[in-house]
């Protein structure tokens, strides 16, 4: 009954999407100013991020345009405990499709994915801190990396090709940290966002946004309000296999943990990635299976006499993937990239799962 | 007088039965230990010869010297803040020829030098802003000047190196050695695989999703710095995922083979390492079947090869079967290509830097504060040490060869061997129970050829580049010289008139006679040979033979 509901909200809303103008809205959607985002293909990225105009007014309150919309997948990439905002816009009368549950948006040509990395309680003013931007452009030749560099004003952010490192300090749950933060270069982005040695995007799959975002005007299913925004094909299927946000305790900690897994791990491992030359396979439509986790699965390397398993049930300090998740050290660390600093919920929720395990099923 | 000898007939005595050692753990608390230190290094480091343990940390370098009298003296050295740290690996070499080794520093996010001052008591940082996600480092002179270069293996991109202007300055260039866009680089080892006298670059490679990029490359030098990647030609181009490729002369017949050590099986097959003989054509042979090596399922990112035992074979360490109980796993070599597998229990390590830190010439392993020494036995065995002055300093790219009752051994200087670690720069010979060597040969990247004869035993023999310059044979305190060695056009050969020469013949490395003349003996015209190894062969009247190995280049 419920997935009957569903697929009647969609195919409303797609009849209310027919409807050609704004000026004929029932109320439903509040009226903005008409959208002035500009991408154009033929010179994107531009040398500043203010020139494609996503934002309106003060550029660092991050207010969309109209057509640009806020995005959260289920579950996000830890990197050093940064902030993330996230939007995507298309050209008008553009739409993605779906392909599958577990895999990205087919989206079209003038895509453009908008990921904003802040810190908040930044010290020693306790303020909010943009560091960068990153776009992932859909030129026909394929998708492309621009980085943007805030500058200390945050008045614009800067077009950069290069790595560089940005020293922050911050208040995280009242707890000071202190990193180098990294701006990848291209090369970098291109370690986890690739097919076939191709750029891609990672996180815009059906599984990542079918849940409730909290939108200006209400919240709403994320996938629905694509859908309705008119950047996603309606005619979804009625039950998508989907991940959840891993701080909800609510679900049980193995969902808890193959969402972190998938959104952290699976760019590399799993089938097809770059790293599917090891074990495991961690992408959230492998891992029904723990076996593609790690359980009871010898590791290639050697990390310690006492490291038998890549998790080995009910130890966590005899399991590769604990040993991994809760280092710094480069070396042995994961993953790889993308951070310097341990994720202390991710080790605790893996630990759980670890305890949870009495046996190698 | 040296003796006449003739090598194409020189037979590989089967030195002896296989020895294994065993080893004894010695922890040294003085050994700084634990991220964020790098434990990579076993290498003199201040120009005694003696292996040092070589200690490093973003603002640290601790060096515990060895002492001639045995043990350590330990320093600890404070530098800047080093811009990148040694994640991935790290190589020694002494770039500004002062006589102390300077390093090489691999991060996952770009390259630092640090440079030994006149005395090796400070270091100065050099750092360079490109982006690297180094694996294996090299120090290895690649434009072949005399001066070292730097050489780092890129994970996700083209490999780097960094040239050497000849006053230590190094200049970073991309491109041209190995130049997959997805990169795939893992474990760059510089050899001479085609026994032309300069330093090829095999690259051991890994990557998942069926990249290109886990295709191993083999990069032939033409000796001008040009690098063709001819590994599908040479049979090299294995697809498994290999961190680190161990070469060595296996069966001592005078070129150098491989063993490319895969550190995973992604489908869970068995027998995923790769025993490659070098053919001495250029192209090598898969002859794992039948090798032991087929049965050998320990995987490993590490694969280094050294002759442990000294019985005169080239054996290998690299991965650990703890998972079975066990520990390290050698592959010890039986001299007929063939390796017999030994876990030894009391080294629970997969990797480690090898040196000899006792100076007993039994090789030993070093892992964090701990130091595997090894017990040795009853065979004998030769420590050659060079000093190099038109060639890098610590000789490296060097050919070390040694004759005797068992034919020939050859050793390549490398800085930068298996995947992580720096290892002694030593050339190490097990002799088994042979009591003699005939003599000891060194060519040197500059080309020169010193040849040491009847040197000690069971000993350490210094050789510094050009004091003991080839002499196919002395008469009368008159020597023969060939020059000059490389040759392009004409091979010379002085005082020939002290012999009754009949004919002279030149051989390639096979055997097969490529020219003959009887007359005008003090000149051959070598210009049509192809490029390679040959040799030169004087006949006399009295019986006698003479051979003397030179290198053709155009």
């Amino acid at each position: 009954m419920k997935n009957i509901l569903y697929l009647l909200g969609i195919l409303l809303l797609a009849l209310v999407l027919t409807v050609p103008s704004c000026q004929k809205d029932d109320g439903n959607i509040t009226p903005v100013s008409p959208s002035a985002v500009t991408v154009d293909l033929a010179v994107a990225p531009y040398p500043v991020l203010s020139d494609y105009k996503f934002f309106r007014g003060v550029m660092k309150y991050q207010v969309p345009a109209s057509d640009v919309i806020p995005l959260s997948p289920a579950t996000p990439l830890f990197t050093d405990y940064a902030l993330k905002k996230r939007f995507i816009w298309m050209p008008a009368g553009e739409k993605a499709t779906y392909v599958a549950d577990n895999k990205i948006l087919d989206m079209p040509v003038g895509t453009v994915l908008i990921k904003t990395f802040y810190y908040k309680n930044v010290l020693p003013g306790g303020g909010t801190k943009i560091i960068e931007t990153r776009l992932l452009i859909h030129k026909a030749s394929g998708w492309i990396f621009a980085n943007y560099k805030w500058n200390d004003e945050q008045t614009e952010a800067y077009l950069t090709t290069q790595a560089s490192t940005v020293p922050i300090t911050w208040l995280q749950d009242g707890e000071q940290k202190s990193i180098n933060y990294r701006i990848p270069s291209e090369t970098e982005c291109l370690i986890c966002h690739k097919h076939q040695g191709q750029p891609i995007p990672i996180g815009v799959k059906p599984q990542n946004l079918n849940n409730n975002y909290r939108y200006p005007e209400g919240s709403r299913n994320q996938l629905i309000r694509l859908i309705q925004q008119g950047y996603l094909e309606p005619g979804l299927p009625s039950n998508i296999v989907s991940t959840i946000n891993y701080k909800d305790h609510s679900k049980s900690v193995d969902l808890r943990l193959r969402s972190y897994l998938d959104a952290n791990c699976a760019h590399c491992h799993a089938e097809g990635g770059h790293c599917d030359y090891r074990p495991m396979r961690l992408a959230f439509s492998e891992t029904v299976d723990p076996v593609n986790i790690g359980l009871c699965v010898d590791p290639d390397e050697f990390v310690g006499a006492q490291y038998t398993s890549i998790i080995t049930p009910s130890q966590p300090d005899r399991s590769v993937m604990r040993l991994r998740l809760g280092t710094n050290q480069p070396n042995l660390r994961m993953p790889l990239i993308g951070r310097t600093i341990v994720h202390e919920e991710a080790v605790e929720l893996l630990e759980e799962w670890i305890y949870s395990k009495k046996d190698c099923h | 007088m040296k003796k006449p000898y003739f090598l194409l007939l020189a037979i590989g005595f089967p030195l002896l039965s296989t020895a294994q050692v065993t080893f004894t753990a010695t922890t040294y608390n003085q050994i700084p230990s634990g991220w964020p230190s790098y434990n990579l290094a076993t290498v003199d480091m201040n120009g005694d010869y003696l292996d040092d343990i070589v200690v490093v940390s973003a603002t640290e370098i601790t060096i515990l010297y060895q002492q001639a009298a045995g043990g350590f003296t330990s320093t600890t050295i404070t530098t800047s803040m080093a811009d990148y740290t040694p994640d991935w690996s790290m190589a020694v070499g002494d770039i500004d020829k002062n006589g102390f080794n300077d390093l090489l520093y691999g991060s996952g996010g770009g390259v630092t030098f640090m440079k030994a001052n006149a005395t090796g008591t400070a270091y100065t940082e050099v750092s360079f802003n490109e982006y690297v996600f180094s694996q294996r480092t090299n120090f290895v002179d690649i434009n072949n000047d005399g001066h070292l270069d730097a050489y780092v293996c890129h994970d996700v991109a083209p490999n780097v190196y960094y040239l050497n202007d000849g006053n230590g300055n190094l200049t970073f260039h991309q491109g041209g050695i190995g130049d997959h866009p997805e990169g795939g680089n893992y474990g760059s080892i510089w050899v001479d695989y085609d026994n032309d006298g300069d330093q090829d670059c095999f690259i051991a490679k890994c990557r998942g999703g069926g990249s290109t990029a886990s295709i191993d490359e083999l990069h032939q030098n033409d000796g001008n710095g040009n690098f063709t990647n001819v590994a599908v030609a040479a049979n090299m181009a294995n697809a498994d995922q290999s961190w680190s490729g161990a070469w060595n002369d296996y069966d001592n017949d005078g070129d150098m083979d491989a063993m490319v050590g895969a550190s995973s099986a992604p489908n869970g097959e068995t027998g995923v390492h790769s025993l490659m003989r070098n053919n001495g054509d250029g192209t090598f042979t898969n002859i794992t079947a039948g090798s032991g090596w087929e049965n050998n399922n320990t995987l490993s990112i590490e694969h280094v090869s050294y002759d442990f035992d000294n019985n005169g074979f080239a054996d290998m360490f690299g991965g650990s079967d703890y998972l079975a109980g066990g520990g390290g796993k050698f592959m010890y070599n039986n001299g007929d290509m063939t390796f017999t597998p030994f876990v030894d229990a009391g080294v629970n390590i997969s990797d480690a830097s090898i040196g000899d830190l006792n100076n007993d010439g039994f090789l030993d392993l070093r892992h964090g504060q701990t130091v595997y020494y090894n017990n040795g036995n009853n065979n004998n065995w030769v420590k050659i040490q060079l000093k190099g002055i038109a060639s890098n300093f610590n000789g490296i790219g060097a050919r070390v060869e040694i004759y005797g009752d068992w034919g020939k051994q050859i050793r390549d200087v490398r800085s930068g061997d298996g995947f992580a670690h720096m290892n002694t720069l030593n050339v190490h010979f097990g002799l088994g129970t042979a009591t003699e060597i005939d003599s000891v040969r060194v060519l040197w990247p500059s080309g020169h050829v010193d040849v040491v004869d009847s040197p000690a035993i069971n000993d350490a023999v210094t050789i510094v580049e050009g004091t003991d310059p080839l002499s196919l044979v002395e008469i009368g305190n008159q020597k023969l010289d060939v020059f000059p060695n490389p040759a392009t056009a004409e091979l010379s050969i002085s005082n020939i008139g002290l012999l009754n020469v009949t004919e002279v013949e030149v051989y390639n490395m096979h055997g097969e006679k490529m020219q003959a003349q009887s007359g005008n003996f003090g000149t051959i015209n070598v210009s049509s040979l192809a490029e390679g190894a040959y040799i030169l062969l004087i006949r006399t009247t009295e019986g006698n033979t003479y051979a003397e190995s030179f290198v053709k280049k155009n």
